[in-house]
């Protein structure tokens, strides 16, 4: 029987650099446990047992985990899924997760799950609906959530205030953290035109509570978030930036497709490390 | 300006029908792109993602018709297909069916069956931890009300039957199976597919085995599953059946009325 260190217990992650766990990595961690701040991984793919959530639960006793979600599809102008929930809030009894987080995007229509993060219209009303389903999910999780700006290569004719205003404002009325992709601003800010100083400068820096960083891929058109690489130098400067401005937030090394050796990830981790380092002794 | 309910619909319609043009007047593309081409790398990346869970659910069926005849049989599916669930880790059931229609693949008449057979295995592999059965309380029960007893499989569990032999079949396209050359004249077979620690296993079971499972499987007592189990195989013995699937974790639970 393993033993939960209390230091360990339900701790949220620290202000340090933490890695996405993927499944190929998960014997070698077990044995080599690198010093990295946490982990963090798909929710949905630890609703059933088995083999995941037995090595989910071993690494749950060295590092604080993130539970981060991808099904929940909050700004679906449907009713949320309740199955979905209930999976969710048995593996939070399960794996006491420091922090939980989803997107700010919508996934689904009556009848059908799209499975994808896809954008809002950024008017009024979507901002009461999506506001309205994040506190039906921390009410019924009994904790708060983060949720995460995505990247998007369409938007919408109608929108009425920039993506930045409307992130902001899903946290002030729902009470809701913010978990930063900054690489899907970088994404983003290059392919809507903007200014991605501009988004940083509208995010309320108390509402940061975790930062992402993944690679994108260059598409034909437009940049592509496929989370299958390095993360570009552009994104790393405005990492800087967001450390800067938001001080030092617990960052994650994303990776999901073309997973590379567990390596490739602890080096992209140190180097987010060694920013957030730098510039916690800038402020200090 | 439509309502956020109009604009998602118009979305997923156009999504999964390129010649549903309806949402394209609300959206703008990015760079360069004009609403149609920011659509499309939408559709693109669904359809990839949908195809990336069939293909990781159905892997020895990919092997068996190859990946071109696979994706287009898979980009049909998921057309005709809605995703019931936010869980992608469980969309493809029936694929297997699916995909026997598809004109071309008609000759395999076994792939339906090695696609059921993969479907278990792929669900026996997601499906949640129990704790096992009580066998202090079981043995509390009088055996004269052995009948009415009913009992639970593990949720992992699934029973499938096939007149091809899709053991074998599923066997040589493993990952590292040595080439072998299948006779599908060998017969068919009846399989326990089930999660016991961390694998899943297809274990061959006698036909009257499989009967009282499938029986207890349906809910019934297992008064009825001896029965069924008896018309199957006169000399079934329901103590040795019992002791096994209890001390192996088959019976996860049971109630007695």
């Amino acid at each position: 029987m393993t033993t939960r260190p209390d230091s360990v217990s339900a701790a949220i992650p620290p202000a340090r650099a933490g890695i996405g766990l993927r499944a190929p990595h998960y014997r070698e961690l077990l044995d080599s446990r690198p010093d990295i701040g946490w982990l963090e991984v798909h929710s949905e793919n630890y609703f059933g047992g088995g083999r995941p959530l037995w090595f989910l639960e071993q690494l749950r006793a060295h590092y604080p985990v993130s539970l981060h979600g991808v099904g929940i599809a909050l700004g679906s102008a449907t009713r949320l899924d309740a199955a979905h929930l209930c999976r969710l809030k048995s593996l939070i009894a399960r794996i006491e997760p420091g922090l939980v987080s989803e997107h700010l995007s919508w996934g689904a229509v009556e009848g059908r799950h799209l499975n994808d993060l896809l954008p809002l219209p950024y008017t009024e009303e979507a901002l009461e609906h999506v506001c309205a389903h994040i506190a039906q999910v921390q009410d019924f999780l009994g904790r708060h959530i983060l949720i995460e700006n995505i990247s998007s290569y369409i938007r919408w004719k109608h929108d009425a205030i920039p993506e930045w205003e409307f992130v902001a404002e899903v946290a002030h009325r729902s009470g809701c953290g913010l978990l930063l992709d900054v690489n899907n601003i970088y994404v983003s800010a290059v392919n809507h035109d903007f200014d991605a100083r501009t988004y940083l400068a509208a995010i309320p820096s108390q509402r940061v509570a975790e930062i992402h960083l993944a690679g994108f891929d260059e598409g034909e058109h437009c940049l592509i978030d496929t989370h299958g690489k390095r993360v570009s130098a552009p994104v790393w400067q405005l990492y800087r930036e967001a450390i800067a401005r938001f001080g030092a937030n617990p960052t994650l090394i994303e990776w999901d497709t073309d997973i590379p050796a567990l390596e490739v990830l602890l080096d992209e981790a140190a180097t987010a490390q060694a920013i957030l380092e730098n510039d916690y002794a800038l402020a200090a | 300006m439509p309502s956020l309910r109009e604009a998602q619909e118009g979305f997923a319609r156009g999504l999964f029908d390129v010649t549903d043009r309806v949402v394209l007047t609300h959206l703008v593309g990015a760079r360069d792109m004009d609403a149609a081409a920011g659509l499309a790398v939408y559709r693109n990346n669904t359809f990839s993602n949908f195809r990336s869970a069939l293909r990781e659910a159905y892997p020895v069926i990919l092997q068996l018709v190859g990946e071109e005849f696979f994706d287009q049989a898979a980009n049909a599916f998921i057309r005709a297909t809605p995703s019931a669930f936010g869980d992608i880790n469980v969309y493809g059931a029936g694929f297997g069916d699916f995909l026997a229609n598809c004109p071309g693949a008609g000759k395999l008449v076994y792939l339906p069956d090695v696609a059921r057979l993969e479907w278990a295995v792929h669900l026996a592999f997601q499906s949640v931890d129990v704790e096992p059965l009580d066998v202090a309380r079981l043995a509390e029960v009088p055996p004269e009300r052995f009948a009415a007893l009913r009992f639970a499989l593990h949720p992992s569990a699934s029973l499938i039957a096939s007149p091809w032999p899709i053991l074998a079949i599923w066997r040589a396209n493993q990952p590292r199976a040595s080439e072998d050359t299948i006779d599908l004249g060998a017969g068919g077979i009846r399989l326990l597919v089930i999660r016991r620690d961390h694998d899943v296993d297809l274990e061959p079971i006698a036909v009257a085995e499989f009967a009282a499972l499938a029986t207890l499987a349906a809910q019934a007592s297992l008064g009825d599953a001896l029965e069924t189990a008896q018309a199957a195989d006169a000399d079934f013995d329901l103590g040795v059946f019992l002791q096994q699937h209890v001390a192996a974790g088959t019976l996860a639970d049971f109630t007695i009325e």
